[in-house]
């Protein structure tokens, strides 16, 4: 079901925009509407759907490991080593060389997913308290490295990097959404791996450990994975907001079942919230885009409220 | 099955929260684990579950020691609860008895139907076959410890270990719940040790009582040795009087310095 509607979501995602074209047209060989609908639209909708499957993916992986249900992909601090990594290059200039702005947000997620890991890390054992608190804190420093940048950076450079710490898909290319979905592909793998030990998890560390889990393998496997994966979507789509904290709740309250249920289908779900935002930030208004992270919120929070009092 | 603990010691902080225990356990038997709180009950519980490992000393499951054990073997041989398990999200109770079957699971693979006949086989046994399509969120305290219990049974381990499985049942379910362990010991042949606080049930239930006090094993044998009012209330401060009915004796408490 959730596929179909991924599906449809993607049609519906590239036949509307500003300009009216149709996929028609476009098979039919018409030149203007095949670089729309090929050139700019599809890898747009693609890139979207895998964005919002990879935040979900990697949501649904740290509730599991920290058995918090608050937990998601920028609690530890990944999206402000992102920004941080990104507004630091916008200041000293960097913006307008293409390509280095996300190297860079990537370099920062990872560098601060390390720092927080190392943090939480005593004797040997990685304390999920400490791992959430670790993450806030460095999200307020970063936050004011952030604002210390943008106090540097140039007036015109200031434009883009707002536009990026909103969340946004404008220039998506077909390497970004070749790069991500090898990405993806390879961090569900792994996490399918580790599946069956990870939903042990949800039982206590304890518990898993009397169960034959290596439990702290299979953390730091998770972490890992999840973390690298948020840093390569919050480089190429800045920082989209819910999803990761969104979809999973969505999809537990729909499929009550354990983690290796939930991963593909919070991928579905990640990926059909990310593309109809995406739709609607680009046709609310048709002057300009407004941020993603915004509908992500407008889409899932009513629906996840009237979840909430269904099932209650 | 053959368990032998040889002065096995624990520390945390620096004191012995596990002092030199050496200990013999057999087939077949129901184990009661008692003393006052922070004696040591739980981290007994967790080195023999591989929770932690001994600081020294050694532990020996069928003459193998637990370090020579793959884990995932060892665990299909020894299953630990908890004391008050809380998954971090609901589920269905077969799920959860089913998830007792992760030992046998290769990397990829899912549970088949002979995994869900053993957690049907092992909720039947805790009488709570008709618990199997309920969520947890959905059960009182008495129906979520039956399976939980079932659990633990669905790998079809040698050694149950339970961490104060009784706490926060009322008196009934108790009652219910010692009959259900002297049950499954009796039938399954497994030999069940559990933490409890609670001696009289300890006593009229269980083969054997073991009484920790500050880490150390102060007391081994079997309830009728163990249910002295004297050696109970140099134990555990319990100023206890003996009451004998049924060839059994049960420790009241002695209320306003009557004497005997």
């Amino acid at each position: 079901m959730l596929a179909l509607l991924l599906v449809i979501a993607l049609v519906l995602a590239s036949s509307i925009g500003a300009t009216n074209v149709s996929w028609r047209a476009a098979l039919a060989g018409d030149v203007t509407a095949r670089s729309i609908l090929i050139g700019i639209r599809l890898p747009r909708a693609l890139l979207a759907a895998l964005v919002g499957a990879t935040l979900a993916v990697a949501g649904v992986t740290f509730q599991s490991l920290l058995r918090n249900p608050l937990a998601d992909p920028f609690i530890l601090g990944v999206s402000g080593g992102a920004a941080c990594g990104a507004s630091i290059a916008t200041a000293a200039g960097l913006s307008r060389l293409p390509g280095v702005v996300p190297l860079i947000a990537f370099a920062g997620a990872c560098g601060a997913t390390g720092a927080v890991f190392l943090l939480a890390r005593r004797r040997e054992y990685t304390d999920p308290t400490r791992l959430l608190l670790s993450g806030l804190v460095l999200n307020a420093f970063f936050s004011a490295v952030i604002l210390i940048s943008f106090g540097l950076s140039r007036q015109s450079d200031l434009t883009a990097a707002l536009r990026w710490m909103m969340g946004t898909l404008f220039g998506a290319t077909w390497s970004d959404v070749a790069l991500l979905a090898v990405l993806l592909v390879i961090a569900m793998a792994t996490l399918a791996a580790i599946g069956n030990d990870l939903r042990m998890l949800a039982f206590g560390e304890d518990d898993a450990k009397s169960r034959g889990v290596n439990v702290e393998r299979v953390k730091l496997i998770g972490f890992i994975t999840a973390s690298i994966v948020t840093g390569a979507a919050v480089s190429v789509s800045g920082i989209i907001g819910f999803v990761g904290l969104l979809v999973p709740h969505l999809i537990r309250m729909m499929w009550r079942r354990d983690f290796r249920f939930l991963l593909p289908l919070c991928a579905l779900g990640g990926g059909v919230l990310v593309v109809l935002a995406d739709l609607l930030s680009r046709v609310v208004v048709t002057s300009s885009e407004l941020p993603i992270g915004a509908f992500t919120a407008v889409l899932g929070v009513p629906f996840f409220l009237s979840l909430l009092r269904r099932n209650r | 099955m053959i368990l032998e603990l040889r002065d096995v010691v624990y520390a945390y902080a620096g004191a012995n929260a596990v002092d030199n225990i050496t200990a013999t356990f057999d087939a077949k038997q129901l184990i009661a684990l008692t003393g006052p709180n922070g004696s040591g009950k739980s981290t007994l519980l967790k080195l023999v579950a591989r929770v932690l490992a001994p600081h020294t000393g050694e532990i020996a499951l069928d003459g193998r020691r637990l370090r020579d054990w793959h884990a995932k073997d060892y665990a299909k041989q020894v299953a630990y609860l908890p004391q008050d398990p809380d998954p971090a999200f609901s589920m269905r109770a077969l799920d959860v008895v089913v998830s007792g079957r992760a030992p046998f699971l290769g990397r990829f693979a899912w549970e088949r139907d002979s995994d869900y006949d053993e957690a049907e086989r092992a909720l039947a046994l805790c009488d709570a076959a008709h618990l199997g399509e309920r969520y947890l969120d959905e059960m009182s305290g008495g129906e979520r410890k039956r399976v939980f219990l079932a659990r633990v049974l669905a790998a079809r381990p040698q050694l149950i270990l339970l961490d104060e499985p009784l706490s926060s049942l009322d008196v009934s379910h108790v009652q219910q719940f010692s009959a259900l362990l002297r049950d499954i010991v009796d039938r399954t042949g497994v030999t069940v040790i559990y933490a409890t606080h609670d001696l009289n049930w300890a006593a009229a239930y269980s083969d054997r009582m073991l009484v920790m006090q500050r880490g150390a094993l102060a007391l081994d044998a079997t309830p009728g040795e163990v249910m002295q009012p004297d050696a109970i209330r140099e134990l555990f401060g319990f100023d206890a009087e003996a009451v004998r009915t049924g060839g059994r004796a049960w420790l009241v408490p002695r209320v306003g310095g009557s004497e005997q």
